[in-house]
């Protein structure tokens, strides 16, 4: 079986940092919003440590992004170019998704370290790290200090707007992760993709020649 | 020499006698009767008017018995009065040439004494007993003296035995020398039960305690000092509509010596509420008092504090304050009313910025002392008023006012007023169109309405949070009973959010409140018109829950629904398999 060596160590450390970080931010988030809806903890306590992932993932992020603009791997994330090319590739793995695998066809995107994202997650990660992450993010370090960061919360347009920025992406990434996860259990065996997150090595069947 | 002079005279002593004898003799026969008769003419003058003035020859069956110290009198109320004459003041009197029934023209031997329960009180008495005086003493002639120009034709005029007695009766020219300075002068009449009835029939008492004014601190003070119209040669009469306008007439004689505070006071809530007619506002003597003025200090102790006159509710809540109690205590630098609404320049300490100025000037370590265990003091001091947490067991409450963003200072009434083009009355209408609750949508045409007109108003509603009874904020308790749990508040159901108030304040401090409904705080709207004001959990939009709701299903949906076609696909995909494998197998 042939291996390929997709993820390299800091991006895996960075990887399961946000996982958990997302996780312990969701759960507090939600205890912090809906109190009298959940009793998991105190309120003073889910904002502490919601506050304490959120720079957690602040840091995260740095790493994240120091880490690929100094290797110059960022150019993973930046889709071709060439329109035409994106369009159709993207146009062929949502009919893969939607058809071709319950046809039973092959995946026509094949991650190696240069290319490791199919058109599709191209498009959502780029929105998601360069837009979204950040916004989440912003908003939510604004919200951490709301006096201290007066000035910019008004160019925002008031508090109550950047919470309900941070509130929306909040459950976008909710349902987003439920979907992330699935599509990590869409390699050539369930488990595939998620060892290859703890390994390293992403598994590649094995070709047939014809 | 001696010898020969003492013989002439001799001599001539002897022919003296001898010539002279007989004339005298004479002369004292016949001139005897004449001198007799002379001196008889002489006294009998004096004899008349003797027979006048000795009252206990002229009055003596009066005064066998009222020279007695024994007799008193009972009047119905249980009164007693002494009955005595002194015959030596009496004599001295003015009257000296009067008998006793001149005035006490209704009493005879036969009657007298009669039944002292012919009268009800000493008072009774006086006055029908001083009726005899205007015998004599024409109308005319009483209100030729100045001081006497209310008593004419006046019911309730006090008797004129009051100020003059009854049998010492003197010229008042003869009391002036005996009067230290002016105002003994004054208070000659007005340390009697005086008063006078204004133009709406309220009585004005004109007493003044002589003990009460040497005790004030205006001691130094003459009478005309303040009663500038007034001296022992002017007395006007003057009748007020009501007892209320002499208290704000009289009180502009204070301007005279105090302009400072009287400045500060055409500054103050009350002077406002004066101005607008309102008869309870108080004026210098509501808190000072007329004559008894005493210094600062009086007016800084429980007792003396004036402000409990008209604020009585809110002073016994305040007294069993932590700050109350303290001041009960003798703590002197525990403070009272005026140390949060000042003295003079009265001030309403409409929610949270002034009074927290007031707090916070004592307390002036409250924010480092928050800081140690509340996340983001300085913002929650901000948004909260020092009551809403401090004053346990007091109602809750969110005020929305009307910010204008770009000087970051709420909008007053007079503001809106103008902006709107409209009245009070008008801008109440618009905040509350149907008098039932405002609502989101209510509330956002306000906000809009307000930016179309206003040149370049960018303006939203900001909330604070605050006790939701004026009278609450004053039971301020000891810090271990004050809220520190965070849930009192981040928690949609806290109370806060239930008592919404939209608060238009006037130029003068005062809130003009209007109810608005809970909702408002949670509408979609609220994105346009508080979004400047969010409390975690406690006012977050309800459309973004039910957002939330459909997208967590939504992606939870997607793995489940592709799970489902990948059953269902399955037999597809192994027939598909199968027959690859065949052919794999004919290779």
């Amino acid at each position: 079986m042939k291996k390929i060596y997709l993820h390299p160590l800091p991006i895996r450390i960075w990887h399961w940092i946000n996982a958990i970080s997302f996780i312990v931010l969701i759960i507090t988030g939600l205890q912090i919003r809906y109190r009298e809806l959940m009793g998991l903890m105190k309120f003073r306590e889910a904002v502490d440590i919601h506050n304490f992932f959120g720079f957690v993932l602040i840091f995260n992020f740095f790493i994240w992004l120091v880490y690929y603009i100094v290797t110059g791997k960022i150019k993973i994330y930046i889709p071709p170019l060439n329109l035409k090319k994106f369009v159709v590739g993207g146009l062929r793995q949502a009919r893969y998704y939607g058809y071709g695998i319950l046809m039973g066809e092959q995946n026509p995107h094949h991650s190696t370290p240069d290319n490791k994202f199919n058109p599709m997650q191209q498009m959502a990660y780029l929105a998601i790290m360069m837009l979204l992450i950040p916004l989440q993010l912003g908003s939510g370090l604004l919200l951490w200090d709301a006096k201290r960061f007066a000035d910019w919360i008004n160019l925002a347009g008031g508090i109550k707007i950047v919470d309900t920025v941070h509130v929306f992406l909040f459950l976008f990434f909710t349902a987003f992760i439920f979907v992330h996860v699935y599509l990590a259990t869409l390699g050539h065996t369930a488990m595939a993709h998620i060892k290859a997150m703890f390994t390293g090595y992403e598994e590649l069947e094995e070709e047939h020649s014809h | 020499m001696s010898e020969e002079s003492a013989e002439k005279i001799s001599g001539k002593g002897t022919l003296g006698l001898v010539i002279f004898g007989p004339i005298l003799g004479l002369l004292y026969v016949c001139l005897l009767p004449l001198i007799a008769l002379m001196t008889l003419m002489l006294a009998l003058p004096e004899l008349a008017s003797a027979k006048k003035t000795d009252i206990l020859e002229n009055s003596s069956a009066c005064m066998s018995c009222h020279s007695s110290q024994e007799f008193t009198k009972t009047f119905r109320n249980k009164e007693k009065m002494s009955v005595f004459v002194n015959a030596k003041d009496f004599k001295s009197s003015v009257h000296r040439f009067l008998s006793c029934s001149d005035c006490h023209m209704n009493i005879s031997l036969e009657s007298h004494p009669g039944s002292a329960a012919a009268y009800e009180s000493k008072d009774a008495f006086a006055v029908k007993a001083a009726l005899a005086c205007r015998n004599c003493h024409s109308d005319a002639q009483l209100k030729a003296k100045p001081n006497h120009g209310f008593i004419a034709n006046k019911t309730n005029a006090p008797p004129c035995t009051s100020c003059h007695g009854a049998h010492t009766v003197k010229r008042i020219s003869e009391w002036k020398p005996a009067l230290s300075s002016n105002n003994q002068y004054c208070l000659t009449c007005h340390s009697q039960k005086i008063s006078k009835k204004q133009k709406n029939g309220e009585m004005l008492s004109l007493s003044i305690d002589p003990s009460m004014l040497a005790a004030s601190v205006h001691n130094k003070h003459n009478c005309s000092d303040c009663h500038t119209e007034y001296s022992k040669t002017s007395h006007p009469v003057k009748q007020f509509d009501s007892n209320r306008q002499h208290s704000v007439a009289v009180s502009a004689a204070c301007n005279k010596c105090h302009a400072d505070k009287y400045k500060a006071v055409s500054e103050s809530i009350h002077y406002k509420l004066i101005g607008e007619g309102n008869l309870k506002a108080p004026v210098c003597t509501d808190c000072h008092g007329f004559h008894a003025v005493g210094p600062k200090s009086t007016y800084e102790t429980m007792s003396g504090v004036p402000c409990k006159k008209c604020h009585d509710d809110i002073f016994k809540i305040y007294s069993k304050s932590v700050h109350g109690v303290a001041k009960a205590k003798g703590q002197h630098n525990a403070p009272l009313c005026s140390s949060c609404h000042f003295a003079h320049d009265v001030k309403v300490s409409a929610m949270t910025e002034k009074v927290k100025g007031a707090c916070l000037g004592c307390h002036k370590d409250a924010e480092a002392k928050h800081t140690k265990w509340l996340p983001n003091a300085s913002l929650h001091l901000s948004a909260i008023s020092c009551a809403a947490c401090h004053s346990p067991g007091s109602g809750k409450g969110i005020y929305l006012k009307l910010y204008d963003q770009e000087t970051g200072k709420a909008f007053t009434e007079e503001q809106m007023v103008k902006i709107l083009g409209t009245t009070g009355e008008g801008l109440s209408q618009k905040i509350d169109p149907h008098g039932d609750g405002i609502e989101s949508d209510e509330l956002w045409r306000l906000v809009s309405r307000m930016n179309e007109k206003g040149t370049n108003a960018k303006v939203t509603f900001i909330g604070k949070m605050d006790v939701s009874n004026v009278s609450e904020a004053h039971q301020l308790s000891y810090k271990k009973n004050a809220v520190k749990e965070c849930e009192n508040c981040h928690s949609q159901g806290s109370d806060f959010f239930k008592n919404v108030t939209v608060a238009v304040v006037k130029a003068d401090g005062r809130l003009i409140r209007h109810k608005a409904k809970s909702e408002v705080l949670g509408s979609m709207f609220s994105l346009l018109t508080l979004k400047q004001f969010y409390v975690l959990g406690s006012t977050r939009l309800k459309g973004l829950d039910w957002l939330g709701i459909v997208m967590v299903f939504g992606g939870m949906a997607v793995p489940i629904a592709h799970i489902t076609l990948r059953i269902l696909t399955s037999p597809i995909r192994e027939a598909k398999r199968m027959n690859g494998a065949r052919k794999e197998g004919k290779r």
